[in-house]
């Protein structure tokens, strides 16, 4: 008689479940919308011919990316946010990466605290982080305030970042592989350098890749350490505080284009790397 | 699993500890770096702002070391500074609130209604403006919002507004609308990672057994997704209280917030006041960090996609 009928078929649909559901999609439109204004703002206005970034729009040009080539300041900023941001990412890798392993394995008395210890810079607003930092520096050592010190400032809030991403993976990583490496004779140094380090590589690659956004963007932090050689968020906040030239729009563009260039490479690496890893708690596989 | 394969083996003795002291120090030693970094660049300095914090300002602005808490108290006592800090509280909570809306309806329809490729994908397109300075797209939104800003224009051209609005930017109206800009896309990551390993069939089962649809989400969602939801606002909420950029950008005069306050007692060589100021936001946000220690899944809000 009748063809059997899956029974989800007669549940009771919401007579609201499509406007629900394209209300949902407007919902995500508006929020693209809302997220990619402001940029494209900035990648218009380093076209646009106005000293000011407001309406009306003059006509395109390419003069903005010429005074930037030509701003020596401007430049030498640059060079000051990428060195700055290299050093940082190297030694907060290093740092944590070697404290994420004691945290997880070294028994250590109230992990809870330390935890908390660890989350704190991250959490503790960066104005005051900075300023307690300048005060330490100015009055405590009477230090002259220096890239180093920016370094050293940048490192407070990336460190802990590595730590807790690094740890996290440790956490759930699969300890019997070291025994099974340990049973099959391989010494502690040869377990770590061929089985444990090429595990959690994800995790110090995604550790390091954040130290080095956050160090490139930092503001706050460096404001208060930085000498009179600017990084490049401090030199765009003075020129934005004194009227802006658009050639920061260039530059901001240009680092855009370049930091989504090194999260593509970044991720097709990572990817290949996934695939071949066992065991990974997270699913990566793209046919999901 | 290959579980019951290993589960025989005995753990070999990884640790070196029980041979003594001098091996539980080696195996401790590579903690010491990091250690050190965060006991002298950052507890130290804290408590060296809580010495200054104590102390007091002569005359000439020199800082004497008189231990009182006066600058607490003082603090307190004055109408303009408690304003403020309730002011930036009340802040803190609607933009976390508009957040946690925003980005539940966001997250639930990337979990529910977008297959999980492109679910990543969108997340992707939420995350890259965050790879762009910062600072600068704070700056865009004075062109959006200002007087001669693409707002204005639009509203102009559809002839909904005569005159360009200056309610948009240089007051609260701006800096609640940038604060949630800046934080809307951390509530979206944390939402969708619990939305995500929601089970929804759940909710079908709700409606069978005779719940509407909005009671199964209230009843059956929400109380699974609370540790998410607790995140999100902890990550929205917390950094609002340091927020002192986006305000002095797009704040104006009336829109500043509680850590500009202490940004202009350092500026005005009031460094007692400034500390006193700086260690209560400190207390509060350690207060916060150790009632809600189980949910600040650092790691899982920065280190995803």
């Amino acid at each position: 008689m009748a063809k059997a009928v899956d029974p989800l078929e007669t549940m009771p649909v919401s007579r609201y479940a499509g406007l629900t559901r394209w209300g949902l999609r407007l919902i995500f439109a508006f929020l693209v919308l809302f997220l990619y204004l402001p940029i494209v703002f900035m990648v218009a206005f380093s076209f646009d011919a106005s000293q000011t970034p407001s309406f009306p729009i003059q006509g395109p040009t390419l003069h903005w990316y010429d005074v930037m080539i030509h701003n020596r300041q401007l430049l030498s900023a640059v060079a000051n946010t990428i060195t700055v941001s290299l050093i940082v990412s190297v030694l907060a890798t290093i740092i944590g990466t070697m404290a994420a392993f004691v945290l997880v394995r070294g028994r250590l008395r109230y992990p809870n605290g330390i935890r908390i210890a660890f989350t704190m810079p991250i959490m503790v607003p960066g104005v005051l982080v900075g300023i307690s930092l300048l005060i330490f520096f100015s009055r405590a050592f009477h230090a002259n305030l220096s890239l180093m010190t920016v370094i050293a400032g940048q490192l407070v809030v990336t460190v802990p970042f590595v730590v807790l991403i690094v740890a996290s993976r440790l956490q759930s990583f699969d300890r019997k592989l070291e025994w099974a490496a340990a049973d099959l004779g391989a010494s502690p140094r040869r377990t770590l350098r061929h089985v444990v380090l090429p595990l959690i590589a994800p995790a110090i690659l995604a550790g390091a890749l954040i130290c080095i956004t956050l160090s490139i963007d930092e503001f706050v932090i460096t404001w208060f350490t930085v000498g009179n050689q600017p990084t490049l968020p401090t030199y765009i906040y003075t020129k934005v505080k004194f009227g802006v030239t658009p050639e920061v729009n260039a530059v901001a563009t240009v680092m855009l284009v370049a930091t989504l260039l090194i999260f593509g490479i970044a991720s097709v690496v990572l990817g290949r790397g996934r695939r071949r890893l066992p065991g990974r708690r997270r699913g990566a596989a793209p046919t999901a | 699993m290959t579980a019951e394969v290993v589960t025989g083996v005995e753990p070999a003795p990884v640790t070196v500890a029980s041979r003594g002291r001098s091996a539980r120090l080696r195996e401790l030693a590579p903690f010491l770096p990091a250690a050190l970094l965060l006991g002298i660049l950052f507890f130290v300095p804290l408590g060296v702002m809580f010495i200054f914090s104590l102390w007091t300002t002569n005359a000439n602005l020199d800082i004497v070391p008189v231990w009182n808490l006066d600058n607490y108290a003082q603090f307190f006592q004055t109408g303009a500074y408690v304003r403020t800090l309730a002011k930036t509280v009340v802040m803190g909570g609607a933009v976390t609130t508009i957040c946690l809306v925003f980005s539940l309806a966001v997250a639930y329809f990337l979990a529910r209604y977008v297959s999980r490729r492109w679910a990543r994908l969108a997340l992707l397109v939420i995350i890259v403006p965050f790879w762009s300075s910062y600072l600068l797209r704070v700056y865009s939104w004075q062109a959006i919002l200002g007087e001669k800003g693409a707002l204005n224009q639009v509203l102009m051209s559809l002839g909904l507004i005569k005159e360009p609005s200056l309610l948009f930017v240089y007051n609260d109206i701006g800096t609640f609308i940038v604060l949630t800009y800046v934080y809307l896309p951390f509530a979206i990551l944390v939402l969708y990672a619990s939305l995500e390993r929601f089970d929804y069939t759940q909710l079908t089962a709700a409606q069978d057994l005779g719940a509407s649809p909005s009671r199964a989400f209230r009843y059956i969602l929400l109380p699974q997704i609370r540790p998410g939801l607790i995140t999100a606002a902890i990550f929205v909420f917390i950094p609002i209280l340091g927020e002192f950029l986006t305000p002095s950008m797009v704040g104006g005069a009336s829109g500043l917030l509680i850590a500009n306050l202490i940004q202009t007692f350092f500026k005005n060589a009031l460094v007692p006041q400034g500390a006193a100021l700086g260690l209560l936001i400190v207390a509060f946000v350690t207060v916060l960090l150790i009632v809600f220690r189980k949910y600040l899944r650092v790691e899982d809000v920065y280190a995803r996609g």
